[in-house]
C-alpha cells in the first residue's frame, strides 16, 4: 500500500507537479543562490525576477492576447450557460423523433480532436466557404469555434439537475398565480444555478486554453491571437521563458475570474430566491 | 465456541463506542445484543468479528485470544445489515465464495453450496443474481454464505432491520429454527426488544457503551438490574418514585393505595388501558385484561387507589414521569418519547 | 420522477431554436467534414489515408495509446481507491493535482514538460541527456504529454461508482477469508467495471485526439508525428486539403465509435454520466 502510494506520488510528480513547478519557476524567473559553501538550505536564498515577468506580460502583444482570451472565453461561457439551459430543457422536458441523435450530437465536440474541428472550420468558414460565410482571421471565427468545443459542458452540467426536479414546486408556483417565466425565474433557475455555474467554469477553462480548433482559422493576425496562440509562437521563437511568464499570468487571471464569477453567481442566486 | 470479552473499550473521537465491556457469551446459544441507537451494539459486534480493533481489552473465541487476529483468520460468519451481496455473482457463487478462498476442491464446494441452499430454502434461486432477489431471500443467502465456511461463531448485524413486518416475523422464527438445527454460537444485534426476547437464549443489554445487564430474557424482565433495563425491556410508568410496568399496577379502593382519578379508558384489543391522574397532577396508566377491568367496575372520573403488585419488578425512578423530559449535558431540555410512551434515559 | 413533458405546442418554439442552433453549430461542420473528404471520390480518399506518412502517424498514435491508457488506468484506479476510501494528509492536494490537466491549456502543459525535460535549458533535461534519455522531441515526450492530458478520466469515472458501491462487500469478503489482492480482483474490480471502462474510453479518445501538447513536445520530426500532427502538417506544410480532411475523417470516425460505446456504457450503468470535468 505504501509502496503504491509512493509510486503514485512519483508518477504525478513526473507528469504534472514537476513540470508545473518548472513552468512557474521559469515564468517568474526563480533562481536559487547559495551563499558561501553551505549546502544546507538555510544558506540558500530564493529570488524571483519579477521585473522580467512583468515586462514579459505587459508587452502589448501579450496584454492584447491575454485580454482577448479572457473576454472571449467569458463571452463563450456566458452564451453557453444560456444555450445550455435551453438545450437541457429540450432534452429533459421535450420528446420528439430523433431526440437520441441530439443527445449523441451534444457530446461530439468533446470527443472530436481539436485539430479536426480546426481544419473543418478553416475551410467551412474560410475564404472559399461553401456557405459563403467567411470568418477567416476574424474574432467571430474564433467565437464560433469556441462555441463548438465548449457546447457539452453547460448542457451536461445542467441536465441531471433539471431531470431530478419533480415539477411539484413549479406546480405550486402556478397555483399561486405565477406565470411561466416567473415560475422559471424564481423556482427553477435557483436550483439550476450551481450546475450552471459549474458548467460556466468548465466552459471558461476550456475556452481559455483552447488551441487546436482556433489556430488555423485565426491566421497570423494580431487581433486574433489568443493567449495560447501567442504562447505557442513564443515557444517556436525560442523564448520559452517569456512564454512561461505569459502562461503564469493567464493561469492566475483565469483563477481570479473564476473565483469572481462564483461569488457573483452566489449573489444572483440570493436575489433570485427572493 | 464461547466468546470472552475482557475490559474491551473502543472510542470514536471523544465519544465512547464501547467502554470497559467484560462478559462471556455462552457457547452454542443465541445471544442478542440489545440497546437503544448509539449504545454500541454494532461496534461490539464488529469488535468480536475483528472488523474494528479495540483501544483496550482482549477478545477471545473458544479460549483463543483473537484480539490481534485479522477477521480473515477468525473463522467467523458475519451477516451485514444490508446483506452485502456480491452483486456481480450468482447466489450459488456468493455462497461458494468463502470455500473458494480456502481452495477447497470443486466437488466439495458444489456439494456444500447445494447443502447450504437447501438449508436456507433457496435451491431454485441458485442461478439468480442478487438484484433479482427480495430482501428476505437476500438475508437467507447472506446466512448461507456465512454458514458455508462452518464458522465457530455467527454474527448478525440487525438482520431484520430492512424488512417489512411480516417478512421479519417469518425470518425470526426461521432463524430460531436454524439455530436449533445448526447450534453454532450466534450473536445477534437488534434494537427491537420484542424480537430479542422472542428468540434469544441470552440477552446482553448495552447502554451508552456499557453493559447494563446480562442474562436470560426472563431474568432481565423479572429482575431488571436498573431503571434503564426495566424501561427498555417493556412498557413502563412511574408510581411513588418507582419505575414499574403498567401491567404490574393494581387498581384498588381509594384508601388502599396511592389516590388517583380515572381520566380515560381505552380498549387495546383484548387489553384495557386505564389512564389515571394522581393528586399531584402526575399522569400515568395501568394495563390489564378485559376480565380484570370488568371485575373492577370503574369508570372515568372515579377515585381509585393505585399500588404496585407485590413482588413485581420495580426500580427507583430518576427521571420525571412519562414524557420524560430530561436535560442533556448542555442544560437544554431533551424529550425522547418512544412509541409506547417509555422514557429512554439519556 | 421528472416533470411531465409540456405539451408539444408550447415547446416547439424552443425546440426549433435549439435544433437550429445545434444543426448549425455541430451538424453543419461535421457534415461538411465528411462531404469534403469524399468529394473527390472514395478512391482519392483511400489513397490519401493510406500514404506511408499517414499510416505511420496512425501507428504511432496507436502505440502511444497502448502505453498511456493502461498506465493511466492503473493510476486512476489506485488513486480512486485512495481518495474514496482513506483519509490522509494531502488528500485535497491529490484531488487538485488530477484537476490540473483539465484546467490548464494543452499548450501550457506542453511548455511545462518542455521546461522540465527538454535536452537543453530545462531542469532535468541535461541530466537525462547525459544518461542517454531523450524525454522531449521523441516518442517518449509524446507519451509523457499524452499521459499528462488524459490523466484524470479514469479517476473521475471510478470515484463516484466506488463511493456508491461502498465497502461492505469487501468487508464481507474479508470475513470469508479473502486477502487484500483477492478482494480487489474478485470484489472491487467487478463492482467498478463499468466506471473503469467508461474512463478508459475517455482516456483513449483524449490520447488519440490530443494536439496542442504533443505539438509543443514533438519538435516537428517525422518520428514524433502523431495522427493529429499529420493532419495539421498536411495543410500547413503541404497545402494538401484532401489529405487533411481524409485524416480528419479517420479520427472523427473513431470519435463517433467512442461516443456510441460511451452511450452504451451509460445505459448499462445509470451511475455514469458524461464526466467531462
Amino acid at each position: 500500500m505504501a509502496g503504491g502510494a509512493t509510486l503514485l506520488v512519483g508518477y504525478l510528480s513526473v507528469i504534472v507537479l514537476l513540470p508545473i513547478a518548472a513552468l512557474a519557476a521559469h515564468g517568474l524567473g526563480l533562481s536559487i543562490h547559495t551563499h558561501g559553501a553551505g549546502l544546507a538550505f538555510w544558506d540558500w536564498s530564493v529570488h524571483t525576477d519579477f521585473a522580467a515577468f512583468w515586462s514579459a506580460v505587459t508587452q502589448p502583444n501579450a496584454r492584447a492576447a491575454i485580454w482577448l482570451s479572457l473576454w472571449l472565453s467569458l463571452a463563450v461561457a456566458a452564451v453557453n450557460a444560456v444555450a445550455g439551459i435551453a438545450i437541457a430543457w429540450v432534452l429533459v422536458r421535450d420528446d420528439f423523433v430523433g431526440k437520441r441523435v441530439v443527445e449523441a450530437v451534444i457530446d461530439l465536440p468533446f470527443a472530436l480532436p481539436t485539430i479536426v474541428a480546426g481544419v473543418v472550420f478553416l475551410f467551412l468558414y474560410g475564404v472559399k466557404s461553401p456557405v459563403h460565410v467567411t470568418l477567416f482571421e476574424t474574432v467571430t471565427g474564433l467565437l464560433v469555434a469556441l462555441l463548438f468545443v465548449t457546447l457539452p459542458f453547460s448542457v451536461r452540467a445542467v441536465q441531471p439537475v433539471l431531470a431530478s426536479l419533480d415539477g411539484q414546486a413549479e406546480a405550486a408556483a402556478r397555483t399561486l398565480g405565477a406565470g411561466s417565466f416567473r415560475t422559471f425565474r424564481t423556482v427553477v433557475l435557483p436550483s439550476l444555478l450551481p450546475a450552471v455555474l459549474s458548467g460556466f467554469g468548465l466552459a471558461f477553462a476550456r475556452a481559455v486554453g483552447e488551441f487546436g480548433s482556433i489556430t488555423l482559422i485565426a491566421g497570423g493576425l494580431a487581433k486574433t491571437t489568443t493567449a495560447s496562440i501567442l504562447i505557442f509562437s513564443l515557444i517556436g521563437a525560442g523564448k520559452p521563458d517569456v512564454a512561461a511568464s505569459v502562461s503564469v499570468a493567464l493561469l492566475v487571471l483565469s483563477l481570479l475570474l473564476l473565483a469572481g464569477s462564483s461569488a457573483l453567481a452566489r449573489r444572483i442566486s440570493k436575489r433570485l430566491s427572493s | 465456541m464461547s466468546i470472552s470479552l475482557d475490559q474491551v473499550t473502543k472510542r470514536f473521537g471523544v465519544t465512547f463506542g464501547v467502554e470497559d465491556v467484560t462478559t462471556e457469551i455462552p457457547s452454542g446459544a443465541l445471544t442478542a445484543i440489545l440497546g437503544p441507537s448509539g449504545a454500541g451494539k454494532s461496534t461490539l459486534l464488529r469488535l468480536i468479528g475483528g472488523l474494528v480493533t479495540p483501544d483496550a481489552g482482549r477478545i477471545s473465541i473458544d479460549g483463543e485470544d483473537v484480539t490481534d487476529v485479522d477477521p480473515r483468520h477468525r473463522n467467523i460468519g458475519f451477516c451485514f445489515q444490508n446483506y452485502a451481496p456480491f452483486r456481480h455473482m450468482t447466489v450459488a457463487k456468493n455462497v461458494a465464495y468463502g470455500l473458494k478462498v480456502r481452495h477447497r476442491p470443486r466437488a466439495e464446494i458444489a456439494a456444500r453450496v447445494t447443502e447450504m441452499l437447501e438449508l436456507v430454502r433457496l435451491s431454485d434461486l441458485a442461478g439468480r443474481y442478487p438484484a433479482q432477489l427480495s430482501g428476505g431471500e437476500l438475508q437467507r443467502m447472506a446466512l448461507a454464505r456465512a454458514l458455508a465456511i462452518e464458522p465457530r461463531v455467527l454474527l448478525l448485524d440487525e438482520p431484520f432491520g430492512a424488512l417489512d413486518a411480516q417478512v421479519r416475523g417469518e425470518l425470526r422464527t426461521w432463524i430460531k429454527e436454524l439455530h436449533d438445527a445448526v447450534h453454532v454460537t450466534t450473536v445477534l444485534v437488534t434494537h427491537d426488544q420484542n424480537e430479542a426476547m422472542e428468540i434469544a437464549d441470552n440477552l446482553l443489554v448495552l447502554n451508552e457503551g456499557r453493559v447494563a445487564q446480562v442474562g436470560t430474557p426472563t431474568e432481565l424482565y423479572d429482575h431488571p438490574a436498573s431503571e434503564f433495563v426495566l424501561r427498555f425491556l417493556g412498557p413502563s410508568t412511574t408510581l411513588d418514585g418507582q419505575a414499574v410496568r403498567p401491567h404490574d399496577l393494581e387498581v384498588v379502593g381509594p384508601t388502599e393505595g396511592t389516590p388517583a382519578v380515572v381520566t380515560e379508558v381505552a380498549t387495546l384489543g383484548f387489553e384495557i388501558r386505564v389512564s389515571l391522574r394522581l393528586d399531584d397532577g402526575q399522569e400515568l396508566w395501568a394495563q390489564m385484561s378485559r376480565a380484570q377491568f370488568q371485575a373492577l367496575a370503574i369508570g372515568v372520573g372515579d377515585r381509585v387507589g393505585l399500588r404496585r403488585r407485590p413482588g413485581a419488578a420495580a426500580r427507583p425512578a430518576q427521571a420525571a414521569p412519562d414524557a420524560a423530559t430530561t436535560t442533556s449535558t448542555d442544560g437544554a431540555p431533551v424529550t425522547t418519547p418512544d412509541d409506547q410512551g417509555r422514557a429512554l434515559t439519556r | 420522477m421528472t416533470a411531465a413533458p409540456i405539451g408539444a405546442r408550447r415547446m416547439w418554439p424552443l425546440r426549433a431554436a435549439v435544433l437550429t442552433y445545434l444543426a448549425l453549430l455541430v451538424g453543419l461542420p461535421v457534415g461538411y467534414l465528411f462531404y469534403n473528404a469524399f468529394s473527390s471520390g472514395f478512391g482519392a480518399f483511400w489513397r490519401a489515408v493510406t500514404q506511408p506518412a499517414a499510416v505511420s502517424a496512425l501507428w504511432l498514435s496507436a502505440k502511444i495509446a497502448l502505453v498511456v491508457v493502461p498506465v493511466n488506468t492503473v493510476v486512476g484506479i489506485g488513486a480512486a481507491l485512495l481518495l474514496a476510501r482513506r483519509r490522509f494528509v494531502g488528500r485535497r492536494f491529490l484531488d487538485l493535482t488530477f484537476d490540473v490537466p483539465i484546467a490548464v491549456s494543452p499548450i501550457i502543459i506542453g511548455l511545462a514538460l518542455l521546461l522540465a525535460y527538454a535536452p537543453l535549458g530545462s531542469w532535468f533535461g541535461p541530466w537525462l541527456a547525459r544518461h542517454g534519455i531523450m524525454a522531449i522531441f521523441s516518442p517518449t515526450g509524446i507519451a509523457l504529454a499524452s499521459m499528462a492530458v488524459s490523466l484524470p478520466y479514469v479517476l473521475r469515472s471510478v470515484v463516484p461508482v466506488l463511493v456508491e458501491v461502498g465497502e461492505t462487500q469487501e468487508a464481507a469478503a474479508r470475513t470469508l477469508g479473502a486477502g487484500a489482492w483477492r478482494r480487489f480482483f474478485t470484489i472491487t474490480l467487478p463492482a467498478i467495471r463499468w466506471g473503469v471502462l467508461y474512463g478508459v474510453t475517455l482516456t483513449l479518445a483524449r490520447t488519440l485526439g490530443e494536439f496542442g501538447a504533443v505539438l509543443v513536445v514533438s519538435g516537428n520530426q517525422s518520428k514524433t508525428q502523431t495522427m493529429t500532427l499529420w493532419i495539421a502538417n498536411e495543410w500547413e506544410q503541404n497545402y494538401n486539403e484532401l489529405s487533411s480532411f481524409a485524416g480528419a475523417v479517420v479520427l472523427a470516425s473513431i470519435s463517433i465509435v467512442v461516443l456510441v460505446v460511451l452511450s452504451i456504457l451509460r445505459s448499462r450503468e445509470k451511475r455514469l454520466h458524461v464526466d467531462i470535468a
